[in-house]
């Protein structure tokens, strides 16, 4: 059942080829060319995920299990990971799709990315700064009591890190009505700007969202109460390389979006080693994988 | 398949992701009135992004031609407001 990490990465890696999602260009269309068109099909994606996933924990299928709540890590770690994108050319699902597709520079990035994570979780030179931004991480909350089942929610496991709900209190499901009314608002009562695509903003955003909704039940069913994971996985692939340890879920998953998106990227003749002209751009991408990885890892994911 | 009067050629082949854009961008600034502009690009974001912002700036798309693989041509004719 592992090799349902490696299907489910297949068909979302054709997915991102063909949609083009990437979270970097997402934000960055809107700052730097006022061009919403991706940001409104990731965040889209992400209701449409956040409904599924509700669903399948309420009807019993998975157990959520949010990471633990670490603020200062969270916070400093994200913006770190946003510099290191920004030179690496792509968020992390968006160099590894990209990988697939050809894009030379998005190997080295995804390579040094990935084994700066390994490193940063295995005693590594900056495992240090890890450890020390893990001091600042809020308790898990109990969701609910093994005992007699009595408490605030089912739909997560007993113990795990704090959500909106579990910090106002409220049922679960009242955060995804206001969050995806929020976005439904957003992305269906703005103006949206144009583009030619292959698929179009909707059904991307809804396959995209229905895939990382499924990738829960399957990664649940070989024990990992968990959705993708794109640093978790290249981290594994790493550690299979270096002190071979056995796949996981997610390392596979990874795998399968690299092959997913070169399939895809073949059959609608996109695919190319693609090669800047200045070798400057590789040390670029590098030392942005670098801070990517290291980023990634501080925030948790 | 019309033949233009390419004035400029810009090469932004595999350039990481946005060069291709800022790059195309900053071209139609700096062109004269009229000018027409070719840009050349492998990446499928951005063919699918800088026929739009070149539209924002008021510029005018004559062609986006693909060739064989992956490798676009994309014929602006500069347009000053």
């Amino acid at each position: 059942m592992i090799f349902s990490g490696f299907l489910i990465g297949l068909i979302f890696g054709a997915l991102l080829q063909r949609s083009r999602m990437c979270f970097n260009s997402a934000f960055r269309d809107v700052l730097l060319f006022k061009d919403n068109y991706l940001l409104k099909m990731a965040l889209l994606a992400v209701a449409v995920q956040m409904v599924l996933v509700h669903l399948l924990a309420q009807m019993g299928l998975i157990a959520l299990a949010p990471s633990g709540l670490n603020w200062v890590a969270n916070i400093v770690g994200a913006y770190i990971f946003g510099l290191g994108m920004v030179l690496a050319g792509g968020c992390a699902s968006g160099v590894t799709y990209r990988a697939g597709e050809g894009l030379t520079t998005a190997w080295f990035a995804a390579i040094f990315y990935g084994g700066t994570a390994y490193a940063m979780r295995n005693g590594g030179v900056f495992s240090g700064v890890w450890k020390w931004f893990q001091g600042f991480g809020v308790a898990p909350f109990q969701y609910f009591d093994q005992a007699t089942g009595e408490g605030f929610s089912r739909l997560y496991l007993q113990k795990a890190g704090q959500t909106l709900p579990s910090v106002f209190g409220v049922n679960p499901w009242i955060v995804v009505v206001i969050c995806v009314g929020l976005i439904l608002w957003y992305v269906f009562g703005t103006q949206t700007s144009e583009r030619e695509s292959k698929i179009g903003l909707k059904m991307a955003a809804v396959l995209l969202g229905a895939v990382g909704a499924f990738a829960w039940y399957f990664s649940e069913l070989v024990g990992r109460n968990y959705g993708m994971g794109i640093t978790g996985g290249w981290s594994n692939i790493w550690s299979v390389w270096l002190s071979g340890k056995p796949f996981s879920w997610d390392g596979l998953s990874v795998f399968g979006i690299v092959v997913g998106a070169a399939i895809s990227a073949v059959m609608a003749k996109e695919f190319k080693l693609r090669m800047p002209r200045n070798p400057i751009t590789y040390v670029q991408v590098m030392g942005g994988g670098i801070v990517m990885g290291f980023g990634a890892t501080i925030a948790g994911g | 398949m019309a033949d233009y009067e390419v004035s400029r050629v810009i090469d932004v082949r595999g350039e990481v992701c946005p060069v291709p854009d800022v790059e195309t961008k900053r071209a139609i600034k700096g062109a004269k009135e009229g000018e027409i502009l070719k840009v050349l690009v492998d990446y499928p974001l951005s063919v699918e992004r800088i026929p739009e912002s070149v539209k924002k700036l008021g510029s005018e798309v004559l062609e986006v031609r693909k060739n064989g693989g992956s490798d676009w041509e994309i014929y602006v004719k500069v347009k000053k407001q």
